[in-house]
Order: structure tokens, then sequence, then C-alpha cells
């Protein structure tokens, strides 16, 4: 599970794609997702995992984003027992290597779709995506409460480990018992942590308060995001690419492994 | 008896916190740690009750090895009061607040209502026995803390900047409390930045500088070393920094009450002074 | 010309039983650095809420009196425009910066007045300049030190150009050199640039040789107002949860045990204590 919030987490670098409008970037993620979703043939599902990996070594985050497919592994044979299970519910199916295949493809899949986003959240600061929000006209409100989320992880982090250090520290034994006595046993863990949570974003309010937030209606901004000619052209040529994608699906009669 | 022997302590981020610190203190001792934030103060601290369990090197709490136990089993005979105690709470009232590291330990029932009864009481919070952890005033809440490490007696009290946004008689109630403690026969270990506040304990210092103890010996030692508190960004008590500026009328850097530095400076100025 | 001023201000929190502030009436002019003293939950910081309009808008209860700021009365007056005159800094280094680097925190209360982006940028320039911390420009502010946040959340305040600080215990969670450096620039904004200060504080001795004035509350009234060698010579503060620097107690001793008439007021540093005896030495 960590593995996967790990290949999720910013590293700050100077790449091409690093660089590029984190819009661009987030359309190349939607649009790599939208082919893995509209074919389910193994090979371009595969075409689309290498252009991932290859995007992921040009931003040389590669072992990281590897790091995250291969965390995802838990959740992705989980989906694929569930839906190999569903298929044979259902009435008339039976174990054949059919519905086992259909089952693979349907989590191959879905690591095409991990693997895409991985690649968006390792190269864009949350910063940029911050701007990218407000670009798109999202309404400041929610731009920041998403903002002050990700700034505020690390030290609710921190806060968490202080709480159990402090419980342990008066004999609270987290391993031992029963389902049940351990999960009373999380009590005061959680109990302190959400009045932290509580007490943390009154004093937020106040903070805000003092800095006059929402005292206007427009706001400005100091940084905005300004598309480059590097940015126009990676956007018309994965536009383009996609074209294509879409024609070959629905308007040829080209047939693929 | 706490023993350090060699411990270094990295950080997994690969932090070294504590070099080559080796210390012995001795059952019933006062003990200062003190040092600038980042110094290891608190990284040792948490060595105490295996909290952190040494890199290398090995920490022996009364002859066991804090490597070879657990943080449960180390809390029964060390105690630690962390700067923000405040935010453990979690409990309906005081009275199962402070009852809740009595049942984490198996104290039998009749015990743990005798603890509980006496820790409130020599908090002085009797009146709020049934009252909520989370109305109590910011002092009320450090009182609590307190009274909870001490409800299950532990012979070693560690105490994290026991100072922070007090006001002075608060801080003077503290003093109180550390030394009738002490007086019970507890060892004491502090860490603090608050120099008057130690200055007014006076106990032995182990003053630290980028995980490494760079000196350790008496109050009076420690804190007229000016050169070496400078060093590790610690300013003098006051009365030190007057008493090294009168050099003139012959003074040595030195730590008293102020009483007595005033008679003292009394003396020497009549020597000089030429009535007229 | 004054900046802030009370008239019989009370204040009560709503589900309180007690009054929080009882009549208190001051005045502070501009370019006075007073210094708020008292012990914990004495309504320092209640008092200091009162100048920036939180109270009454933003904590409910129950207010008698009239506060004014740069004449401006705080109840017909939203805290977003009283803010502009009276900037607040909180104790609490972590809860007041919440952007994701140093120079987006600083610009966020010029961005919520809707300022427009090249006199944002002057003013962020200006501001890290003036708390001389320009080096942490595009630095997080998750990996500074507490004392570097607080001079970050001073210079976001700044920025708004307001004509008097509020500072609300801003030392309570440093260690004493980070928390002496901190002072050290407070000063420096009331001496260099005129700022008036307003600073609740537990730790005085650093404070005293340069505030212009103390005020020490009890209970919610204002027991002592006035020039600090004055008080600190005259009365016992100790009762009201005030420290006494321990320099002034010896000063207070020798003035019982040796006629200490040459000396004119109690010295409030070390220096200058030092400085007094020397020149008492060489008559």
């Amino acid at each position: 599970m960590s593995s996967i919030l790990r290949g999720l987490q910013f590293y700050p670098g100077k790449t091409v794609i690093h660089r590029l409008d984190p819009r661009v970037k987030l359309l190349i993620s939607l649009l790599l997702m939208a082919t893995a979703a509209m074919y389910i043939e193994v090979t371009i599902i595969t075409i689309v995992i290498v252009v991932e990996a290859l995007l992921s070594t040009v931003a040389k985050v590669f072992s990281r984003w590897a790091r995250t497919v291969y965390g995802a592994a838990p959740l992705i044979i989980l989906v694929f027992i569930a839906n190999f299970l569903f298929k044979l519910s259902m009435p008339g199916q039976t174990l054949s290597f059919q519905s086992i295949y259909e089952s693979l493809q349907l989590a191959y899949r879905l690591v095409a779709f991990l693997a895409s986003f991985s690649i968006f959240f390792l190269t864009t600061t949350p910063e940029e995506l911050g701007m990218a929000l407000t670009k798109m006209k999202v309404p400041y409100m929610y731009t920041f409460a998403f903002i002050s989320a990700i700034r505020f992880t690390p030290i609710l982090a921190e806060e968490l480990q202080s709480i159990v250090d402090a419980q342990k520290s008066r004999g609270l034994e987290l391993e031992k018992g029963n389902i049940i006595s351990r999960l009373r046993r999380y009590i005061p863990i959680l109990v302190p942590l959400m009045v932290n949570v509580l007490r943390r974003s009154y004093e937020l309010a106040e903070a805000i308060e003092v800095k006059c937030f929402g005292a206007k209606k427009n706001r400005t901004y100091l940084k905005e995001l300004k598309m480059t000619t590097k940015d126009w052209i990676t956007l018309s040529v994965s536009i383009t690419l996609f074209t294509i994608a879409i024609y070959i699906r629905y308007f040829s009669r080209i047939t693929i492994p | 008896m706490i023993i350090f022997e060699n411990v270094e302590y990295i950080y997994p981020n690969g932090f070294k916190a504590l070099n080559r610190i080796n210390l012995e203190i001795n059952s019933g001792e006062i003990v200062a740690l003190m040092g600038e934030n980042g110094a290891g103060k608190t990284t040792l601290l948490k060595h105490l009750n295996g909290l952190l369990k040494p890199t290398s090197g090995r920490v022996l709490i009364d002859g066991v090895d804090t490597r070879h136990s657990t943080v449960a089993s180390l809390s029964r005979k060390v105690g630690i009061v962390f700067q923000n105690a405040e935010d453990m709470f979690f409990s309906p009232t005081i009275q199962e607040e402070i009852a809740f590291a009595l049942n984490n330990f198996n104290f039998p029932g009749n015990v743990i209502k005798k603890r509980v009864d006496w820790a409130l009481k020599f908090m002085e919070l009797e009146e709020y026995r049934m009252k909520s952890p989370f109305l109590l005033s910011g002092g009320e809440k450090k009182r609590l803390a307190v009274a909870i490490i001490l409800a299950w007696s532990p012979d070693i009290v560690a105490l994290d900047e026991p100072t922070v946004g007090q006001d002075v008689l608060q801080k003077e109630k503290m003093i109180q409390i550390i030394k009738q403690a002490n007086q019970q026969g507890k060892t004491i270990v502090i860490s603090s930045h608050d120099v008057e506040f130690i200055a007014d304990l006076r106990p032995r210092i182990i003053l630290m500088n980028k995980g490494r103890i760079v000196k350790d010996g008496p109050c009076e030692e420690v804190l007229t070393d000016i050169p070496l508190l400078q060093e590790c960004r610690i300013i003098p008590p006051q009365i030190v920094s007057l008493t090294s500026k009168l050099d003139f009328l012959g003074f040595k850097p030195k730590l008293a009450r102020p009483e007595e530095v005033a008679s003292e400076i009394a003396r020497r100025v009549r020597h000089l002074v030429k009535y007229s | 010309m004054i900046a802030v001023k009370t008239n019989d201000l009370s204040f009560k929190y709503a589900g309180s039983s007690e009054w929080t502030l009882r009549e208190v009436n001051l005045e502070i002019r501009e370019g006075e650095f007073v210094v708020l003293a008292g012990k914990s939950g004495c309504g320092k910081s209640t008092l200091l809420r009162c100048f920036n309009g939180l109270i009454p808008h933003f904590y409910e209860g129950e207010m008698i009196g009239r506060v004014e700021v740069w004449g401006l009365d705080t109840r017909e007056h939203p805290p977003y425009i009283l803010s502009q005159y009276a900037g607040m800094v909180f104790q609490n280094p972590d809860n007041q910066l919440f952007a994701l680097t140093v120079e987006a925190d600083i610009a966020f209360a010029l961005e919520n007045l809707s300022i427009p982006r090249d006199e944002i940028r002057k003013r962020v320039d200006q501001a890290l300049k003036i708390m001389d911390i320009e080096e942490l420009r595009d630095r997080s502010s998750i990996e500074l030190s507490g004392g570097q946040k607080q001079k970050v959340a001073i210079a976001s305040i700044l920025a708004m150009h307001p004509k008097i600080l509020l500072l609300d215990e801003p030392t309570s969670s440093l260690d004493p050199f980070s928390a002496k450096q901190l002072i050290d620039a407070i000063i420096n904004l009331n001496q260099r640039y005129r700022i008036t200060i307003l600073i609740a504080e537990h730790r005085l001795e650093m404070l005293l040789p340069y505030a212009s004035r103390i005020i020490i509350i009890d209970n919610g009234r204002i027991i002592l107002d006035g020039n600090p060698r004055e008080i600190m010579e005259k009365h016992d503060v100790i009762p009201y949860g005030v420290s006494i620097p321990r320099i002034v107690k010896v000063v207070m001793q020798l003035k019982k045990t040796l006629n200490y008439p040459l000396i004119l007021g109690t010295p409030l540093s070390v220096d200058e204590f030092a400085s007094i005896l020397r020149r008492w030495e060489d008559k």
C-alpha cells in the first residue's frame, strides 16, 4: 500500500516532462486511460504501458513508476479474482480458458490505468496542480481545500506518530489481542488524532480569516500557467495519436491480436 | 541506573542524531539535558523507554538492554512526559485518563483506585476528577500529563521541555513537583532549553551539541562556561552574563541567587566608592 | 495619532459564565512598542483579537463597550477590512502557513485582496527583504525551522502593509536562540519601519529593554499600565504571573543594602546594568 502512495508522490525534477504544462500532462494521462478503455486487446494495452514506461524513463522516474505498478499487484490480483468469480456466478458460465483470459485482460487494463496516473503525479507539483485547477475555473475554495490537504498530510503523519509514541509509552500494545480488541486499542490513537485535526482546522480558519480569505470575489494570482510552444506541440501530437487510435478502433476493419 | 554505551542513532532519512553517546545516570539523580533544538535531546529521551533503539551501541535501564524489551515493559520503569502531552488525551473523564496506563500495566483494581486518587491529589486536580480532559485550561492539561505518568510511579521520570508556554507561577510549581518526586526516590531526566528554570533547579547538566555530549557536570560548572554555551547556541542565565561583564569589579562569571550577587556587588563597590 | 483604543471593553465568550475581559480602557499611539503580560488565561489573547475584528465577528460571545482601530469601530467593519490595519501573528508556526512555498504564503493575503500581480510581486520582495529571509523564497514552508516559519508568518502579514502588528506569544514554541532572533526582528520593525507593535509574551527579559510600555492584565482587567522600568521598580508583579528579569531582582536587592542613589532608574538588560556600574566606578 505504501508503495502505491510513494508512487503518487511528487519528486522534484527538471526533465522535459516535468516542465510541461500540467494541463497537458493531465490530458495525456486521460488520453492514455481512454485508449486503454477503448481497447481490450492485449497488444494495444501493452503498447499503452510501454508508452508510459518510456515517458517515465524520459522523466527519470522509471524506478518509482515501476514501484507503483508493482505495489498495485495485490489490488490487481483482487480485481482479477473478483471479476472471475463474478463471471462464474453468471448462469451458464463454466470454468474455461476464455473466462480466465477475459478477467486477465480486465486486470491488465487496470495496470494501464494506474500507471498512466502515476506518471502525472510523479511529475507535477501540488502547486502546479493547484494552478491547473484554478486555470480550469475550479472555484478557489476547492483548490485551496485540495492544496491544504496535500500540504498538511505530512504534518498529520508526524502527529499520528507522536500520538502512537505517547500511548505506547503509557503501556498501550497495539499488536496484542484478537480483531475486536485490536480495534478497540485504536481508540486512544484515533480520538486524539481527530481532536488534533479539529483544533488545527480551527486555528487555520482563524489564520485565513486574518489573511482576508474570501474578501474579494475576483481573486488575483501571483503565478499563472502559460502554454509554451513545447506544450502545444506535445498536445497536438497526443491528440493526433489518440484520433488515430479512435479511428482504428471504430472506423476501420483492422483486427488486432 | 541508566547507561548509554557508545550509542549511535541514525534516522531512516539518514540523519545521525546521536553520535557516540556514553553516559551513566545513577538512581535518584536529577539530570538536565541541554542544547538547541536538533542537538539530540528528544532523540536521547526516546531511547530511555525503547521508543527508539540504538542503531549501534546499547542502552541499559537497570541492567535491561532496551533492544530486547518492549516499549510497554520499559515504560513501567521509565515514564516520559512528552512536550505536547496534552495531545494524547482521549477519555471522557480525567479519572479514566489516569487509569488508562494503570490498566495497561495490569495493576489490580483496588490499587488503580488508590493510585488515581493519589495522583489527582498530588497534582491538585481533585476537583476536576469527573471533568473532561479536553475542557481543562493549558496549565491544568500540563498538570494532568504529569499526573498520568506519576500515577504508575515509574522509577525514572523524563520530561521533555516541561516549561514551554508556561508563566512564572506555573514554572515555580513545576520545580516543586520535580523536587518532591525526586525526594520520593525517583530519578529525573529533564530536557530543556529554559536556562533560568534549570538554573533554579541546580541539576547535573549534560550539554549536547549536534548529537554529541560536549560537557557533563554540575550546574555551576556548565552554565558558567560562556564560550561553550555560545558554541551550543545557548543564552547563559542573566546572572552569569551579568557577573561576566562585571570583571572590572573583580567578578568572574558565576551562578548565584540575586541576593548573593547584590551583596557581592555592594561589598566590592564599597571598596571602590569614595564617599563625597 | 491614536492607533487603537478601547472604551469600557468587556467580553464574554459564548457558553462561558465568566467575563474574559472586564472594563478594559486603553489607548495605544502610533509607533509604540507595547508588551501585554499576565498569567496564562488572563485575557491577553482575547484582547488582541478585539483589535482585528476576530472578536466579535469570528468568535461568538457578548461584547460590551467599544473598540476602535484607526478610527474604525470594530463592530461595524468585518475582519478583512480591520486586518488590513491590524495584522495578527499567532503562536503556532505550523497552523498559519498553508501554501507550498514561502513566496506563495507571503502572496496569499494579497491575492485574496485582489491586488494586481505586479504590486503583489513588489510587496513580496519587500516583505522578504524586511524580514531578511530572501534566501527562503522558493523553499517549502514545511521544511523550515520554527523560527524561520514565524519570520515567514510575519512577512506574510507585513505584505498587507498593516499599521499595527498584533503578536500572540510568537516565540512560545521556539528555543531561546531563535526566540531572540525573532524578537530582534520585531524590534527592528518598530525602530526602523515605525510599525506599532502590540505583543503578548511570557518571555520578558528579551523584550523589556525595548518596550516603551508594559500592560499587565489579571483576570481580564488591566492592573498596571506604564513604563516597564517604573513598574518593575515600584510593584511586585510576580503574583500576576509576570516574570521579573534576574538582574532587576539584583537591583532591587542592591537598593535595600546599598544606597543606590547615583543610579537613575532600573536597568533592564545586562549591558545597561554593567555600564551603569562602570560609570559609577569611574567616579
